[in-house]
Order: structure tokens, then C-alpha cells, then sequence
């Protein structure tokens, strides 16, 4: 029986060939009766359990249910390793585990990093050690992928007649860096590095024929090829770009630039594209390419947090570019273009919904305004941004308007109170100004922060919003409904776990009249200022990373199978049972900062 | 069971070797071994064991790593190519193995007085008596706990006259939602074992019962209680 242990469950997989032997040697069975406490809070843990059939109920020190445990998951490991255990472990029904000692995980874990990675205090330092396994894809796919996949066109040809001052200015005008020169049957390549040499070094005038500057020995790939072989010649030249052709035709560059591209999506260049683009149709390309490298910088192992920062400042970039392609010079003049919620905070990876507004210092022509409105919105709808359903946009008369009229409307919502408005507010106290005059936007929130902070009562009603939906206890559903025979317990991390840190902090960061709008810069400030302690927030950072990456997780794999319309929902019975500790962990820091929130604002008042 | 208790006094008078005398003694208190044999064949008088495992169980706890596990050789006999097939113990693991006269004084110590559990455990203890017989002029007095005879009562102990028994071990398991481990291995079965019977043992404990199929339809088993 011990040699049926199974050792591919993580976090055993990680163990050692010998070290499995030795753990296998060790192992005890235990029985659990029905109501049977193994595990009570403040008493210390001799073995790990890992659960060979049964359940086994995860309840706080009040009696909440906050999980329940299956076949191959384990408890309690920070019980084990942390000293005594936070929660009460009681058998659901007859349950039967391994009893691994406490002694030899112990050693086990000082012997072998990896293993030690699960019980790990900090959840999303555990989550990175499991991540970092399945990723094993780099610099190994970029090597193998196809020359056409990095390389820019269309090619630009210059007759060799042409003077190297109508080159320069060819080529600027198409933002390249490189042309093709067709001259007496020959093709020869200039490049900007050509022609800035030509004028300064050799101080030839610019009327000379750009033949004169060019060379002919051109090193071409086919699109065919693979990066690998681009690279080579690209090393034995000495050459920082290779021509490519394509079925006879020369039809773009490889730069050593897009090779680069390739290893860590090909963010780097999705901004040239976006300044590049003459018109919001040239503006589509790379807004699906924004969207595509998250997906590929989330293959590649980049950490959630990292895909939403470049995500966000893409994004920007995109906003701000459509904004001058559209805006009439009055409204650009005169406004500022907001972009709020998760785009505010930095915190949007696969788009969900676009919030923003514009806010102006004064009244603009009616039909100009109107026409920006739709216009707008309905570029970034073509683009792939879902409409908001909250119609936060600035499509909506009333997140398009003058200051003025702003300050009226959130005066108004401050006093509504109810949840539409509370709403409301917490997406513009996320806004960031992206153009334009962003000074508006900053008076706007200072006026808000200064209607609300301090203001108990207001703060308070603005909090409760986190009570509009229970962090789930993890399996519990699954196990009422696998007795009855359907369902399964599909958890909206969204609600579950994402949205009361963001709007907890949100409500704290409101209350102290901190102006940061990202999460992590709130939990930093709201610690600064001594509202919880630093290892506190930092579990809760931990906490919401862990979320971001299973959400995204969900969502991306919605993508591939083209069912996301709503939200993502994460499947605990699809999860490993490291991936299942790791969730019940985040869970339960945010159950505890829920209960931080109730007793700061006395939330039990709203239920 | 009277007769039971004057076979026991009987073998305790008669007992060969007195270093066996523990064998009489009641074992620790709420302690019991787990017990299974591989063997060449069903008939205890010409068939021999060629392995022999057992573990311990204390209170609700299964001591997996205190077990009891070895191949022993025949002494005159070589295992038949059919039961090699059963078991998959090669020819090579039963030359590597120990004649069972110096695997049993050990096992016997690993057992003591406690009571021993299995399924169908009265044909493993009549085979092991078999030797014991030979080597200390005794048979092993230990009480017996038989795991189907506990699920018989939990399951169809209130039966209606006409109800088919399934006693299988496949079944036991089955029902218990025990997982079920690679079969006729004899470690794995004797832990198989210590499992049903903590199950059982608590059900019983807390009077809750397995229940049965509607007749009708489960399908009819192959073999009969």
C-alpha cells in the first residue's frame, strides 16, 4: 500500500527518486471517524495528511466553513511548518490519509527547494515556484518559429535614379528604417544608418542618387525559414537585419530587433505601430496584437503583474493615439482623455470591458462632441474592447462632460447611496488621465477625496460593497452537488477574491485621502500610514496576484475555446492539489481582510 | 467458541517451545495486525505460502511503516508456473526469499497476542498453522476478525429473505470507497484489509449501515455468501 502513494501529485512530483523511497517507508494510514477533528487551531501538527479517500471540512475558529479537502489534497502545511494551525480540520465523513511525520517533511524540505516552495508562507512566491514547471517554453519555441512571423512590411522600393533626400523622406514617411534600391536589374538595400553617413561623413550633397550609398550584396532568408537559420546568417555577416523574400519577392526585413520581439511577445514593437498608424484602421493590427501577447508573455512565464503593467501602458498608448486621430482640436484643447476601473489601475490583462471618460474645462460644440463620443467608443468596440455594461464610457453623456458637471454628478452619487453609485465612484477614484489635460482629472479626484476622507459614514457605506459577495468556501459546492449527482462548483475569482481586496484597499486608500490608483501602490501607502502591517499587506498583494494569474489562467483558456463572454470561472476539481492549496490559502487572506474591513467600518450595520 | 477457548488452552498446555508463550498473552490494548498470505494454492494441506505480509494497526491508525513483509522459500516444492502468474512473484524473488522456518519465529513476534485481521483470514491462519505446527508444535491462538463477516452484518445483516450476497473483496472496497490497490501483492492487500475493517469496525460503532442495490438492478454477482 505505501508503494501506491502517489508520488506525481504535486507537491510530491518534486521529490527525488531516493526521497520518495524514504517518504514511502515512513507513511502511516489513518482513519478519521465522521465529526473526527484532526487538526485543532493552536495545536501543532505531527504528520501531514493526504487525503486517500473522504473529505475532510476546513472550518474557522467561529465555525465558518471555509473549504473542503478531497483524494490527493493535503493539510495542513502551514500548521506543519509555521508552528499551530489557523483552522479546524474535521472529517466530513469516513477518511482515510497517508500521515506523512512531521520530521521527515521536514527534512525533506531543507533538503529539496522545489518541495519547499509549497509550504512556503508567502502564497504567491508558492505560486511561482509551480508555475515555473510548465513553463519550460522561451528561447526554445522563438528558435523554431518562422521568419514570417517576426518580420515587418511591406517592402519599400527606390529606383537607384532616386536622390538619397527623397529616400530619406520615403522612408520616413512609412517609419522604416530600410529600403530596397532596384537599380539596372540589381537590388541593392539602404538604410537610415546609410544615408545618415552619406550627409555626415562623407558630406555628399543631397541630390546624389541613392545608388551611390546603397550596397548590393544583399543577405536574404526566405519567410519560410526558421528564425534559427536568420540568426546564423545574421552572425557570420555581421548584420543586424537580413532581407526577406517570399515566393521570388522581396517583402519586408528581419531586424535583430524582431527576433527579440518574438521572446517576450512582441511588445516592444506594438508602440511603433501604434505611432505609426495614419488611421484608426492602421490602429487595429496592433490593438489585436496587444491583446495576443498576453496571451504569449503568459506561455513564456512572465508573472501576472508584469503582463498587466505592460498590458495597461500599451493600452495607453493605443488610447492616446486613437484620441489624437479623433479628437477635434477643440476637445483636445480643452479635455482630457480618462481611462478608469481595472484600465486605471493597471490591472486589466485580457480585456473585459472599457471604461473611460473625458472630462473638459468647459462647454465644446455639441455636434463635435457628439460625433467624438461615438466615434470613439466605436473604434475601441471594433478593436475587441467589450462595451462596459455599467456604459462607463465615453460614449455616455455623463462620463463625457465638463467639470463642472462631474463635480455635481459625484456630489450627487456621494449622497445617493446605493450601490450604483457607490459603483461609480470607486471606477473614477481609479481614473488616471492619459492625455490631454490631465489636470482636470486631478482636481476631480481631489474633490472627491476631499468630500469622503474622514467621513466614517460615507466611507463605511462605500466599503460594504465588498459584502455583495461571500468569498466561497473552495469545494464545498462540488461536494453538495457531486452527492446529488450534477453541477460543479465553478468559482468567480472576480467576485471571490479580486474585487473585495481592490475595493477594500480602494475604500481604505479613500478613507486616508491616499491618491495612489494601483493596488499594490495603495497596500504600500495604507501600510506607510500604519494601517495594517507590512507582512499583512503583503499577503494580500500576494493574495491578489494569485487571483490575477488563475483568472487569467480561466480567461485565456476561455479565449482558446471562444466561450468568453462573461466572466472566467475557475474549476477547483480541474485544478492540481498544489494549485487547490495555493487558491484556499488566497481565499483565506481574504477572508481575513474581510473581517479586518467589518471591524474597521462596522459592516455588519449594512447587511 | 467454547471449543475455541479449549483449543487454546489445549495448545497453551501443549506449546512446544515456551519462548512462544507470548503468543497467549493478550497483545497491547486497542492494537491489532492485519494479515495476508500469497500462496501456490487454496488447499492449506498440499499448497505453500511463498509470501507473507502484515502490519500493525493501533486505535485508528494504520503503522504502514512498521510493517511486516517477506517471500519465503518452499522447502521442497518449487512454485508451479500457474501461481507465479497470480502473485508475479518470479522464481528469482522466491530464491532470494527465506525458508519459512526462520521467516515465522519473526513473524510471530511481529503478531504477538494480537488479534488478526483479514479477509478470509482463517485460510491465511490455517496455512501459517500449518507451519507453526511443524516448528513449535502449535497453532496460532490469536482471536480473528474477518472483514466480510463485518460487511456481511453491516450490509446485509437486515437482509430480506432471497437477497443475493456479494462478498467480494472488490466489492467490500467498493462499497467502502476504499481505492482499490494492485491485487495479490500481499502487503497491499493485508493494508487493504486494516482499511475495510476500520471502516467497518466505526460504522458498526456509530450503527450505520452500507446500503444495498434496489434489487433488480445490480447486476448478479458470480459468486454467493
Amino acid at each position: 500500500m505505501p508503494s501506491a502513494f502517489d508520488a506525481s501529485n504535486p507537491p510530491f512530483d518534486r521529490l527525488t527518486q531516493q526521497e520518495i523511497g524514504e517518504l514511502r517507508a515512513a507513511l502511516d494510514i489513518g482513519y478519521l471517524r465522521p465529526g473526527e477533528a484532526v487538526l485543532l487551531p493552536g495545536q501543532k501538527a505531527e504528520h501531514l495528511h493526504v487525503i486517500i479517500k473522504g473529505l475532510v471540512e476546513v472550518r474557522d475558529a467561529d465555525g465558518t466553513l471555509n473549504a473542503v479537502l478531497g483524494p490527493k489534497d493535503s493539510f495542513d502545511s502551514r500548521a506543519l511548518v509555521h508552528g499551530a494551525a489557523g483552522e479546524d480540520f474535521i472529517a466530513a465523513e469516513e477518511t482515510l490519509c497517508y500521515l506523512i511525520p512531521r520530521a521527515l517533511v521536514l527534512g525533506l524540505i531543507s533538503r529539496n527547494p522545489a518541495f519547499a516552495a509549497f509550504f512556503y508562507s508567502e502564497v504567491s512566491a508558492k505560486l511561482d515556484a509551480f508555475a515555473r514547471a510548465s513553463r519550460t517554453e522561451g528561447m526554445e519555441s522563438v528558435l523554431r518559429a518562422r521568419v514570417g512571423e517576426a518580420s515587418r512590411g511591406p517592402a519599400l522600393v527606390i529606383e537607384g535614379s532616386a536622390s538619397i533626400a527623397t529616400a530619406a523622406e520615403r522612408m520616413q514617411e512609412a517609419s522604416i528604417n530600410a529600403a530596397y534600391v532596384r537599380d539596372a536589374g540589381r537590388i541593392g538595400v539602404v538604410t537610415g544608418m546609410n544615408l545618415a553617413k552619406a550627409v555626415l561623413l562623407r558630406q555628399l550633397p543631397r541630390e546624389t542618387p541613392v545608388r551611390e550609398v546603397c550596397h548590393f550584396d544583399v543577405i536574404a532568408v526566405d519567410a519560410e525559414d526558421f528564425i534559427f537559420e536568420a540568426l546564423l546568417l545574421m552572425t557570420r555577416h555581421d548584420k543586424r537585419r537580413v532581407a526577406v523574400r517570399a515566393g521570388g519577392e522581396f517583402t519586408g526585413f528581419l531586424e535583430d530587433i524582431h527576433i527579440l520581439g518574438l521572446v517576450a511577445g512582441n511588445s516592444q514593437l506594438i508602440p511603433g505601430r501604434i505611432d505609426r498608424a495614419r488611421s484608426v484602421a492602421d490602429l487595429a493590427g496592433p490593438a489585436q496584437d496587444i491583446q495576443r501577447q498576453v496571451e504569449r508573455l503568459h506561455r513564456q512565464g512572465v508573472k501576472v503583474e508584469q503582463i498587466a503593467e505592460i498590458t495597461s501602458d500599451l493600452n495607453r498608448r493605443l488610447f492616446v493615439r486613437l484620441f489624437d486621430l479623433l479628437a477635434p482640436p477643440g476637445i483636445r484643447e480643452h479635455g482630457c482623455l480618462l481611462i478608469m476601473g481595472s484600465e486605471g489601475r493597471g490591472e486589466q490583462t485580457v480585456r473585459t470591458d472599457q471604461d473611460n471618460g473625458l472630462l473638459l474645462d468647459g462647454p465644446v460644440p455639441e455636434a463635435e462632441l457628439e460625433a467624438f463620443r461615438r466615434d470613439f467608443s466605436g473604434a475601441l468596440a471594433g478593436f475587441g474592447f467589450p462595451s462596459c455594461p455599467g456604459h462607463v464610457m465615453v460614449s455616455n453623456p455623463l462620463w463625457s462632460q465638463p467639470l463642472e458637471g462631474l463635480l455635481r454628478q459625484l456630489r450627487l452619487w456621494v449622497m445617493e447611496r446605493t450601490p450604483e453609485a457607490a459603483l461609480n465612484l470607486a471606477i473614477f477614484f481609479d481614473a488616471v488621465g492619459v492625455t490631454g489635460r490631465t489636470g482636470l482629472l486631478a482636481e476631480a479626484r481631489q474633490a472627491l477625496a476631499q468630500m469622503m476622507r474622514g467621513e466614517r459614514a460615507l466611507i463605511a457605506r462605500f466599503a460594504s460593497l465588498v459584502e455583495s459577495f461571500e468569498t466561497p468556501a473552495l469545494g464545498v459546492l462540488s461536494t453538495l452537488m457531486e452527492r446529488v449527482g450534477v453541477g460543479s462548483d465553478a468559482i468567480d475569482i472576480k467576485k471571490a477574491g479580486i474585487f473585495p481586496i481592490v475595493h477594500g484597499m480602494r475604500a481604505m486608500a479613500m478613507d486616508r485621502g491616499i491618491m495612489e490608483t494601483s493596488t499594490a501602490g495603495r497596500i504600500e501607502a495604507l501600510v506607510e500610514a500604519g494601517n495594517f502591517t507590512a507582512p499583512f499587506g503583503r499577503e494580500l498583494l500576494s493574495a491578489l496576484r494569485v487571483f490575477m494569474e488563475y483568472r487569467l489562467r480561466a480567461q485565456l483558456e476561455a479565449v482558446r475555446r471562444g466561450t468568453l463572454e462573461h466572466e472566467a470561472l475557475v474549476t477547483p476539481a480541474g485544478l492540481s492539489a498544489a494549485d487547490r492549496d495555493i487558491l484556499r490559502d488566497a481565499l483565506r487572506i481574504v477572508r481575513q481582510f474581510r473581517e479586518l474591513l467589518r471591524n474597521r467600518y462596522a459592516l455588519a450595520a449594512f447587511g | 467458541m467454547t471449543r475455541g477457548l479449549l483449543w487454546r488452552l489445549f495448545y497453551r498446555a501443549s506449546l512446544g517451545d515456551h519462548a512462544y508463550k507470548f503468543l497467549f498473552e493478550p497483545g497491547p490494548e486497542d492494537e491489532a495486525v492485519a494479515l495476508d498470505c500469497e500462496t501456490t494454492g487454496l488447499d492449506p494441506r498440499k499448497d505453500d505460502i511463498v509470501a507473507v505480509a502484515a502490519v500493525r494497526i493501533k486505535g485508528n491508525r494504520i503503522l504502514t511503516s512498521e510493517r511486516f513483509e517477506a517471500f519465503v522459500r518452499p522447502e521442497d516444492s518449487q512454485p508451479g508456473a500457474e501461481s507465479i502468474k497470480v502473485h508475479r512473484i518470479r522464481q528469482r524473488d522466491v530464491a532470494d526469499a527465506l525458508p519459512m522456518r526462520k521467516v515465522l519465529p519473526e513473524l510471530l513476534r511481529f503478531i504477538g497476542g494480537r488479534p488478526l485481521v483479514g479477509y478470509y483470514i482463517d485460510f491465511d491462519v490455517r496455512m501459517l498453522d500449518k507451519y507453526a505446527m511443524d516448528l513449535i508444535e502449535v497453532k496460532l491462538p490469536n482471536p480473528q476478525i474477518e472483514v466480510s463477516a463485518l460487511y456481511y452484518e453491516r450490509k446485509y445483516g437486515d437482509a430480506p429473505p432471497g437477497t443475493v450476497f456479494d462478498l467480494r473483496f472488490d466489492s467490500v472496497l467498493r462499497d467502502l470507497g476504499i481505492p482499490p490497490l494492485a491485487a495479490h501483492d500481499a502487503l497491499n492487500d493485508a493494508v487493504m484489509a486494516a482499511m475495510a475493517w476500520l471502516a467497518l469496525r466505526d460504522m458498526k460503532a456509530r450503527g450505520a449501515r452500507i446500503p444495498r442495490e434496489r434489487p433488480g438492478r445490480a447486476a448478479p454477482p458470480p459468486t454467493g455468501g
